[in-house]
């Protein structure tokens, strides 16, 4: 009987056997929606993956992995809690037996907690995949084997997307050209990719392209395509499987001697608010600038900065006290004391009127013309679409990985997609389930014909 | 092309700043940020708990084991509330900042370095503060120190060191921590870790003791009560418990045989005492005629009447006794044993081992108790046992033991500081 109860156990999570039955249902029902989600069906059929393969079916993959892995931890406490298991316990604890019984309870009462919080964001993630009401939630937490069978068996209850990697011959099909590496920047990225929760992710795949000095240029992009990613990538940040080429320099194997060389500015204003504009830059300037630029050097370097970003009148205001804009200014200028060649910005516009945001990039503009390489992510390109050079466009393939779906001049650009707007651009290779028309793996694929032959 | 990419290639040989000069920068940013981004608070902050703390411990600290042993750890919570809350936001409010400034050549060795210098003038001058403070509510440091010529300057050292250990235990905290909310819930688990393993305050069950060796507040708790020289206070609350009491009644009923038997127990220490204690007295004829006439028994028996119209008081005075018992009024008689020796006479006596058995019963109080073994010499016997029960060889005034615990107190903050600058430089693996 204890090995029954234990092996209903490790097998089904339940130590009571009526509960442990209801569990047959429960798994036959995340069979089907398994295999609606494109997961390998048979993952219904071992214990802690299941729950974690359904929170990637639900969109919630970091809660899945918490969720499982509270889970695996319960398994040993409910076995300690059999009470033919606790009886030889304590008896062979004596003294320690109370101690023991109150730790076991007090962790099983924590970890249950835990189960049911994340339990219930699975299950919010679940109503969202499957368009319906939230009042689901109710019925995942109490009787799981119910919506689990109506959404595997009852064919109108399809998942808005699909966790497949079957696109991936796909992906290998066009794969990009390598390119030489020229005056500017030069990025071949094979690819990029992570391990979470021991499985390996590509981010982004064959993005290869040559940038010239004195470029300005957009990069587009929808939700999740890996812009940022990009950015890091490029910026040395964030090593990719690649080889980023910057004036002849190779930025991956020096990377400590020609991070100067690139200024990267993040999307948020990452300054200490408590400080004056002067401070913080004549901070930065001592972090950025050489070791042998003296005082009196490095105080005109920032006057010089402070002017040509318009921030002179600003100069002793602390950081708080500034307009959105200033605090932007501000944020570039840091990055612009050690005249870096390459200027990577992420959304510098974000949060700033149309005015204020067209001068900020006519500010780039001007940095642009100095002969450097000025790389910029907005969400509202159509404003300033007139100051770019160029543009790259990101879009996330079947495999949700972010891939190169062109790279042009922007006349080229409207010439390729057959859209006027930068924005409609987004929207074409954006996903069904983000608003999109869900064309990233045909418009890739076009575009590796186009680049490569 | 070539001639273009060596010249690249000497530009990028340009050296920054190292990690040296890098402290100096952010310990400027700090000192501003003390000014204005109200840092400065945690000064009268200080000052309010010394303050709350040293109106409790004032009358206590140095006069009893108990009061020793309340205020070193009084103390050595305020150490550990100022350092904890010094820097617990510290580095997880500015994460996003520091993971900017990391990306433009911020060596975080530098960065953290310049945090323990900065928090250290901060635990330092909080210190001082909450010394004065103790001070200004009367609390009074009357010996000398062991390192210093003012004990308040040695238990100062110690508050320093404690806080500055705690603060960099928060560092590190901080540096765990991914958002200023994150770094609030961790802390009360902190804390109360700290206080409830200080090992002296509270008795812990077996298994959990040995933890009380990784916290600050054990080593704070062991090096101040050091300081303040508990093992040589007395250890007033048995005594105090028992004065409490004085008004109970007790009673029993006992053998004869039984306080024979104690009163004749010569390994009893106990009773060692009482025995020695000296019993009866040498007094004169005189003294007996004077105790004689004054009884009232006595005179009533000279009345009684022996014969018609002749009484005692008659014969005697036919006997001349009066005379006589004048002439002799210095002969001395009596004589002084003790009382083990009059129990050993009594134990032997064979007339007294057929009484054994018979039980008195007596029912008084402990205050009539105390009075008849002598407060004052009960108070100072049981204080005396006390304190030898208590001693606490951690506890011990020397200034070894002083010195290893102060060695201890800065391994954990040198090690809160490293394990803090090992955490902040996976700042770059933070979730994108």
């Amino acid at each position: 009987m204890v090995v029954l109860k234990i092996l209903s156990i490790l097998l089904l999570g339940e130590s009571k056997l009526g509960w442990a039955a209801l569990k047959l249902p429960f798994i036959a029902g995340l069979w089907h929606m398994f295999r609606k989600s494109g997961v390998d069906p048979r993952w219904a059929l071992v214990p802690c993956a299941r729950t974690y393969m359904l929170s990637r079916c639900a969109g919630r993959e970091p809660e899945g992995r918490v969720l499982s892995v509270t889970e695996f931890l319960l398994l040993p406490l409910q076995i300690l809690q059999l009470s033919q298991i606790e009886a030889g316990y304590l008896a062979a604890l004596g003294d320690r037996a109370e101690t023991v019984l109150l730790l076991v309870g007090v962790v099983d009462l924590a970890l249950t907690f835990v189960q049911i919080v994340y339990w219930v964001r699975v299950s919010a993630g679940l109503t969202e995949v499957y368009g319906v009401s939230r009042r689901w939630i109710v019925l995942w937490l109490l009787f799981p084997f119910i919506p689990a069978l109506v959404y595997g068996f009852n064919a109108k209850y399809q998942p808005a997307w699909k966790l497949e990697d079957i696109r991936e011959e796909l992906a290998r099909a066009v794969s990009g050209g390598f390119v030489e590496a020229g005056e500017g920047l030069t990025v071949n990225l094979q690819k990029r990719t992570v391990t979470e929760f021991f499985q390996k992710k590509t981010l982004l795949r064959d993005i290869h392209l040559n940038i010239k000095p004195g470029h300005m240029v957009l990069l587009l992009g929808g939700s999740g395509a890996g812009k940022t990613t990009f950015l890091n990538a490029v910026n040395g940040y964030e090593k990719a499987d690649a080889e980023v080429m910057l004036n002849g320099g190779n930025l991956y194997k020096q990377y400590k001697k020609m991070q100067f060389e690139i200024g990267f500015v993040p999307q948020q204003e990452l300054m200490r608010e408590k400080d004056t504009a002067e401070a913080t830059l004549l901070d930065a300037a001592k972090l950025r600038l050489p070791f042998n630029v003296s005082a009196a050097r490095r105080k005109e370097r920032v006057r010089q900065v402070l002017e040509i970003f318009g921030l002179t009148p600003a100069r002793h205001t602390l950081v708080e006290k500034m307009s959105g804009g200033q605090k932007k200014r501000l944020s570039i200028a840091m990055e612009f004391l050690s005249n870096p060649s390459l200027f990577i910005l992420d959304e510098p516009d974000s949060g700033l009127d149309g005015v204020m945001a067209r001068e900020l990039m006519q500010q780039l503009r001007k940095i642009a013309d100095m002969g450097k390489i000025v790389l910029v992510i907005t969400h509202t390109p159509d404003r300033v679409i007139d100051l770019f050079d160029d543009v790259i466009v990101l879009a996330k393939d079947s495999a949700r990985t972010g891939r190169l779906a062109f790279y042009g001049s922007i006349a080229e650009a409207r010439a390729f997609f057959g859209r006027k707007k930068m924005e409609e651009i987004v929207r074409a290779v954006s996903g069904r389930d983000e608003g999109g028309e869900g064309r990233a793996d045909e418009l890739i694929a076009r575009f590796a014909e186009v680049q490569h032959g | 092309m070539a001639e273009k990419s060596a010249g690249a290639s000497r530009r990028f040989r340009i050296r920054h700043r190292g990690r040296g000069a890098q402290v100096f920068i952010y310990l400027g940013k700090q000192l501003r940020m003390f000014v204005y981004q109200n840092d400065w608070k945690v000064l009268p902050m200080a000052a309010l708990i010394a303050g709350l703390v040293g109106m409790v411990i004032r009358r206590r600290l140095f006069v009893n084991m108990e009061g020793s042993l309340m205020g070193a750890f009084a103390l050595t919570c305020v150490g550990i509330w100022n350092g904890c809350f010094n820097s617990i936001q510290v580095i997880c409010r500015e994460r996003s900042i520091v993971k900017r400034e990391h990306r433009s050549g911020m060596h975080i060795s530098a960065y953290v370095f310049s945090h323990m210098l900065y928090q250290g003038m901060l635990c330092l001058l909080q210190t001082g503060v909450t010394m004065y403070v103790l001070h200004l509510t009367g609390v009074q440091f009357p010996e000398k120190g062991l390192f210093t010529p003012w004990l308040i300057a040695d238990i100062g050292i110690s508050v320093f060191i404690v806080s500055y250990a705690a603060d960099m235990l928060s560092l590190w905290m901080s540096a765990l921590s991914h958002s200023t909310t994150a770094a609030m819930t961790v802390m009360p688990f902190v804390l109360i870790f700290q206080l409830i393993f200080s090992g002296g305050m509270l008795s812990l069950p077996k298994w959990s003791a040995g933890l009380t060796r990784y916290t600050i507040s054990n080593y704070g708790l062991r090096v101040i009560c050091a300081q303040t020289d508990y093992n040589n206070r007395p250890l007033v609350a048995a005594w105090n418990t028992l004065e409490r009491m004085q008004g109970q009644e007790i009673g029993g009923t006992v053998t004869l045989g039984q306080v024979l038997d104690l009163l004749g127990d010569k390994e009893n220490p106990a009773v060692e005492e009482i025995r020695a204690a000296e019993v009866g007295r040498v007094f004169t004829l005189g003294e007996v005629k004077a105790a004689l006439e004054s009884s009232v028994t006595v005179k009533r028996l000279l009345e009684t009447r022996l014969a018609d119209g002749v009484t005692l008081g008659d014969v005697l005075g036919l006997l001349k006794a009066d005379r006589l018992l004048e002439r002799y009024r210095d002969v001395q008689l009596g004589g002084v044993t003790t009382v083990g020796r009059l129990a050993d006479a009594l134990s032997a006596n064979e007339d007294v081992a057929q009484l054994r058995d018979r039980g008195v019963t007596f029912r008084t109080t402990v205050g009539r108790l105390l009075d008849l073994a002598g407060k004052d010499r009960v108070r100072d016997y049981i204080q005396r046992r006390a304190m030898e029960a208590s001693f606490t060889e951690e506890y011990s005034n020397t200034r070894e033991n002083i010195l290893s615990n102060w060695m201890t107190l800065v391994s954990f903050a040198l090690l809160y500081a490293l394990l803090a600058a090992v955490t902040l430089e996976f700042i770059d693996h933070d979730k994108r």
